[in-house]
């Protein structure tokens, strides 16, 4: 029960809070536990057909001419498109400019061009790969510079300038406001386009009958698409019908922007048939709509005092190829923040430039986080500036309740000051900036958001029914739906606290456009709010239907009835008096004129619909976030650690703890995520990896504890007090991250992502001033072979054929005969097909079941012995091995996690002879052996010798042996991650020291890893008779930084990663002669 | 080709399309054994994972015809007469699920991770838990949910 109630007040009020505010089982739980939820990509139809999409390869092209014959004429394929089957509409939230396949023209890497239907999804990929389209290839703008530049290629010829949006404000005084300040920072920052990257992709199952079509969506706002996708399809609204599957994770992305959905519908139609369509992973990174990268020139003036006099912001974002919902960003980002804090003054321009880069969309914050990214560094540097401590400055220009924005935004409830103290008490900010370790820092955002806010029309509400069956059940019938967020759970509390039923009596709908009344769904934060009301008011209505009725049948006034936990009886009554729900329903029905109980609510958000210059109160309240974080900075490497971050929400009531939690949990999650693990490299206007390699999300392992508060606050107009809170937990942990770094070492980072190698250049430019500009190479991985080789889905022309050897001599004749490729684990195998599109061979040689190869063991004099299909996990288990090969235990532990090393054996990480697969690295510290075998019979090489020379064309490997380590030796292993254990290394290196009786060092040697195509080894003689000396170990390792090769990629540059070689290196042989000592 | 493999506990024969078919696929598509997600197709986000002989892998990696004779465990398999297993029954007590995408993977990652090591230390259930994207929850709740069916596995005589 929230303390700010007013009801408490209220001596009526005496039975508090039944419902609302406890932890009630989610109503979505069960299905998800036991794998029957039904996702889109789940649903199976008779006659169903599976569906591919050609895309575009280039950033803008004309396209001369498109070929389908072939595809057409494949067996199995059912229907071919292109833009001409389309009705040729244009269509997109605010700004109509996307087809939903291309006429005549592409204008990004991923723009739709043709689809196929086909009986199952090989074959239609296999199709679209016949399809054959002459480009004429126009030059493109990438960047924000390159859009604005005079002269510049513009992305759409009615959008001169490639300005897709633009506008202004100037509220209050602002010059004069800049003139009375005594301290002005300004600055400005960049933010990078963050994929939702949901765990779902994007998918969607059409079936079209009696002209009109069912869209089985993965959408957030199924109605809102219903309208956008009948536009897109040229086709009357009443044509299309939308079901919302089970959603597998939204954040905005899948809210109606897509042409997916719309291709699914249009080949159902071509087909006669029903069709499948779902993004793969790559498809979601090439063509979802990623979150909008903006940049953002803030200027701030403060009075000595700290109170804040003026605010100007200069912003320019990027729109990508299509518009989708980017103008509603481009607005969020630029007016929003201004209800944060008491900004007397405020003037601002924004413009949204087109490039020819992937379309950009809603994500969770939907501008808030560019404007916190920029405006809440500023903050901190006014902070130091006027000698304030931060958490000071901000709780002194805090808005509070009754505060209006200089847009009208009218803050009704607000309790930001409570977050912002409670944040800090939460980390204990205060005590520990007292008593401050060194290359620690603490850092603090804030952030508002609206709950709902007008958008789409004079109209932000819900409506909804409530139904009270003659079962004595209660079914709430809305088309609001969940995405995961808990909205089925929260309304079905709403409705149980307001009827007086059971939480588990309260049932509700799934929506259908159908079926439900009108929704907007989730966006906006409004679902908990906004349809939160619309539900309270149906079920206070059918409350009320349901108590005359009982009055009817008590024969007593309504004043004198009650409805608790599924009875009604007369207040104060004895428990006999109460007769169930459904005998009052059903007497109420089965009569002459009998009536069912149906409560019908509607509720809209008493907010404004804002002007051209977004002045107006876009919502009927606002919530709000403070987050205080603690790290901790690696001087050596640049790397952050993420200690401890809390988030404070005040969003009104909480009616459900733990999804609430859960929801603040998971966006400050994302927010990390935005700020320092999820980017790519670029190339030509597209990903050069567009994957979970490059790309990655944060792992449990990466995030630090989370400590989630909720202010005590109470808002008037929501239900039950209830504010929204989805998206606010994420805005502002970017920037509260950025300013903790500048605390704890002085680097202040601009542009995202904080990477460790931007920290590291900034702590050390001594390391970087002999530094010669490496190019990136043109990419030569996954999807860019694939387009290289004319195959973009990458489906193979043949099925590969099994061979299954018994002994190793059956396998070394086999794999003679040629076209073979060596399997045991088949993860290669299996990466290669879905990556490249193209197996190793046409024959698959399984060595996994041969005997010999599967012998592994500790010998009795102490060496290793592991056959060659041993898998890794076998090997981490092994009792004996991490004692004496330390640094091999260690690299199977940096494998990542038990699946990689359950899938991966010892043969197939040596085989490719990759110089940065970690155990390889770790055995070239040790004296490691190779038995080869091949038609010639078998030989021995020292594994350090195959790097050197590689093995000949037939020849397999057998078995490792790997010499026991000498008395007084330690190794050690380290793979350098700065973003969690899914990625690849940036450096990993081994290192094994010897020491004599003395501890004097007898022997030491050092692999580098992952810098050069094969592993760097060096036998560190100047070290041999000396004592331990670290600055000796720094000298010693120094030549690394020479013989590093390393490749340009999005782990780091390549001055990066040979000063990373060297620190790697120098760390791992300090760690090894330590571990010697003992 | 044709493979043979126990499946949640009962005899299974499959006609693989093609050597190389992947486990994934052939979970869902063929068995139309929807509980197993396909997530990202490399092995690197963990929706996808099964246990095959007692250890999780990841089913879109795994080729089927290497399951020969192989004991694979789905989310499907899990519970027994209508009773949920205690993993299951763990995720809904600590509401550790949002969209619930990832779920059948972390259910499958903590079942193989309980019955190896009844009692997790918090850094082992990290390691574990790290090893499946969950995009939703920031992992707090899906960590609690681990603890709580180390809880509930020893209570009801599963480990």
């Amino acid at each position: 029960m929230n303390s700010r109630d007013p009801r408490l007040k209220d001596p009526k009020f005496d039975a508090g809070l039944l419902v609302v505010g406890q932890d009630v089982p989610r109503t979505d739980a069960l299905p998800k536990v036991t794998g029957a939820a039904q996702y889109v990509a789940d649903l199976h139809m008779p006659g169903m057909l599976h569906a591919a999409v050609l895309r575009s390869p280039h950033p803008n092209a004309r396209i001369v001419s498109i070929d389908t014959s072939a595809a057409r004429a494949m067996p199995g394929v059912k229907a071919v498109i292109t833009g001409e089957d389309t009705a040729k509409c244009k269509w997109g939230a605010f700004r109509p400019d996307l087809y939903p396949l291309a006429i005549g023209r592409v204008r990004y890497v991923g723009d739709e061009i043709a689809a196929v239907a086909a009986t199952d999804a090989e074959t239609a990929r296999a199709a679209i790969d016949k399809i054959v389209v002459q480009y004429e290839v126009l030059p493109a703008v990438f960047t924000l510079d390159e859009a604005m530049a005079a002269g510049a290629p513009l992305v759409h010829d009615d959008a001169p300038g490639n300005i897709a949006h633009e506008f202004a404000f100037e509220r209050g005084e602002v010059d004069a406001g800049f003139k009375a300040s005594d301290v002005i920072v300004e600055g400005t920052w960049e933010l990078i386009r963050q994929w939702h990257s949901s765990l779902e992709t994007i998918g969607c199952v059409a079936h079209w009958s009696n002209n009109r079509v069912t869209m089985w969506c993965n959408t957030q706002t199924p109605f809102l698409a219903r309208g956008r996708y009948a536009v897109a399809l040229g086709v009357p609204e009443a044509q299309v019908r939308v079901i919302q599957t089970e959603v597998g994770g939204g954040f905005g992305g899948k809210s109606g922007d897509d042409n997916c959905s719309v291709i699914a519908a249009l080949l159902a139609r071509k087909a006669g048939r029903p069709v499948k369509l779902i993004h793969t992973r790559e498809e979601e990174f090439l063509a979802s709509h990623p979150r909008m990268p903006m940049r953002y020139w803030v200027r701030l003036g403060f009075a000595k005092s700290g109170k804040v006099l003026a605010k100007e912001i200069r912003m320019w974002a990027d729109n990508g190829a299509y518009t989708g919902k980017s103008q509603a960003i481009l607005g969020a980002a630029t007016v929003r923040h201004d209800a944060l804090y008491k900004y007397p003054n405020a003037r601002a321009k924004s413009t949204l430039l087109y490039t020819n880069l992937v379309p950009t969309g809603a994500f969770r914050g939907f501008g808030n986080p560019s404007a916190d990214w920029a405006v809440e560094q500023a903050w901190d540097l006014a902070a130091e500036k006027l000698g304030i401590d931060i958490v000071d400055l901000l709780r002194m220009n805090a808005v509070e309740e009754g505060d209006v924005s200089p847009h009208n935004h009218k803050v009704t409830s607000c309790e930001l000051r409570q977050c912002i103290d409670k944040a800090a008490e939460l980390i204990d900010w205060k005590n520990k900036q007292k008593n401050k370790k060194p290359d620690t820092g603490f850092g603090m955002g804030c952030s508002v958001h609206v709950n709902g806010r007008r958008s789409f029309g004079d109209w932000d509400g819900s409506s909804a029914i409530v139904r009270i069956n003659e079962d004595g059940r209660a079914t709430i019938i809305t088309g609001e739906g969940e995405i995961g967020q808990g909205t089925l759970t929260v309304l079905r509390q709403i409705a149980a606290e307001e009827l007086g039923l059971p939480y588990d009596d309260i049932d509700i709908t799934r929506p259908d456009t159908d079926v439900h009344p009108h929704s907007l769904g989730a966006l906006a934060s409004r679902v908990t709010y906004v349809a939160g009301n619309a539900v309270k008011r149906a079920a206070a209505e059918a409350h009320k239907q349901l108590i005359n009725a009982a009055s009817e049948q008590f024969k007593k006034p309504v004043d004198e009835l009650t409805i608790i936990n599924g009875q009604i009886g007369p207040k104060n009554g004895a428990e006999s008096d109460f007769k169930p729900v459904s005998a009052v329903v059903r007497a109420n029905i089965y009569k002459r004129g009998g009536e069912a109980i149906v409560g019908v609510g509607n509720w809209d958000n008493p907010s404004e619909f804002p002007d051209h210059s977004r002045f107006g109160n876009e919502s009927g309240a606002y919530n709000f976030a403070a987050q205080a974080i603690e790290v901790e900075v690696d001087r050596g490497t640049g790397q952050v650690k993420l200690k401890e971050i809390a988030a404070v929400v005040d969003c009104g009531t909480v009616i459900h703890p733990s999804a609430a939690q859960g929801q603040v949990e998971g966006a400050v999650t994302q927010g990390i995520g935005l700020a320092m693990t999820e980017y790519f490299d670029w190339h030509n206007g597209m990903p050069t990896d567009p994957q979970y390699i490059d790309y990655t999300l944060p792992s449990a392992d990466f995030v630090p504890k989370i400590h989630v508060g909720f202010a005590d606050s109470y808002e008037p107009s929501g239900p039950f007090g209830a504010k929204g809170l989805g998206e606010i937990g994420l805005d502002a942990v970017p920037a509260a991250i950025a300013n903790a770094i500048a605390d704890a070492v002085g680097v202040r980072i601009h542009e995202l992502p904080i990477t460790a190698e931007k920290i590291h250049r900034a702590l050390h430019p001594e390391l970087y001033a002999d530094e010669k500009q490496t190019p990136p190479a043109a990419p030569k991985t996954s999807v860019w072979t694939r387009l290289a080789t004319g195959t973009p889905s990458g489906t193979r022309p043949f099925k590969p054929e099994w061979l299954q050897p018994a002994t190793v001599e059956e396998a070394v004749q086999r794999y003679a005969e040629g076209n073979t490729a060596i399997l045991s684990g088949g993860m290669a195998h299996a990466l290669r097909r879905e990556r490249n599109g193209y197996p190793l061979a046409k024959r698959l040689l399984h060595v996994g079941r041969i005997p010999e190869m599967l012998k592994a063991g500790i010998n009795s004099d102490g060496a290793l012995h592991t056959g060659a299909a041993v898998k890794q996990q076998v090997l981490h288990e092994m009792a004996g091995l991490r004692e004496r090969w330390t640094a091999l235990a260690e690299a199977f532990d940096a494998a990542g996690h038990d699946r990689v090393r359950q899938m991966t054996t010892v043969g197939g990480s040596l085989g490719p002879l990759i110089g940065g697969f970690d155990m390889p690295v770790a055995m070239l510290a040790f004296d490691s052996t190779l038995t080869m075998v091949s038609a010639s019979g078998r030989r021995t090489v020292s594994l350090a010798e195959a790097f050197e020379k590689r093995f000949t064309k037939d020849e397999m490997i057998v078995c490792v042996d790997i010499k026991a380590v000498p008395p007084r030796s330690g190794s050690a292993f380290h793979k350098f991650l700065p973003r969690g254990v899914m990625e690849t290394p940036t450096v990993n290196a081994a290192a094994c020291v010897t020491l004599d009786v003395k501890g004097a060092c007898v022997a030491v040697r050092l692999v580098v890893g992952a810098v050069s195509w094969k592993p760097i080894v060096l036998q560190l003689k100047a070290l041999h008779g000396t004592q331990f000396d670290e600055a000796a170990i720094r000298a010693a390792v120094q030549p690394v930084h020479g013989l590093a090769q390393p490749m340009v990629n999005v782990r780091g540059s390549a001055q990066y990663k040979r000063n990373m070689a060297v620190e790697i290196g120098a760390r791992m042989v300090i760690a090894a002669w330590q571990r010697a000592k003992k | 080709m044709l493979i043979k493999f126990t499946l949640n506990g009962d005899p299974a024969e499959v006609h693989l399309k093609s050597a190389d078919r992947l486990l994934v696929d052939v979970l869902r598509e063929d068995l139309l054994l929807t509980g197993t997600k396909h997530g990202c197709g490399i092995g690197a986000c963990g929706t996808c994972t099964v246990i095959i002989d007692g250890a999780p892998v990841s089913s879109c990696l795994q080729l089927a015809a290497l399951c020969e004779g192989a004991d694979i465990r789905t989310v499907e398999g899990l519970s027994e007469e209508g009773m949920l297993h205690p993993v299951q029954q763990a995720f809904i007590n600590k509401s550790a699920m949002q969209c619930g995408i990832c779920i059948p993977g972390h259910v499958m990652q903590c079942v193989s991770l309980i019955e190896k090591n009844p009692a997790p230390s918090d850094e082992e259930i990290r390691a574990s838990a790290d090893s499946v994207y969950c995009r939703c929850t920031g992992y707090v709740k899906i960590m609690d949910a681990y603890r709580e069916a180390a809880a509930l596995m020893k209570k009801a005589g599963k480990v």
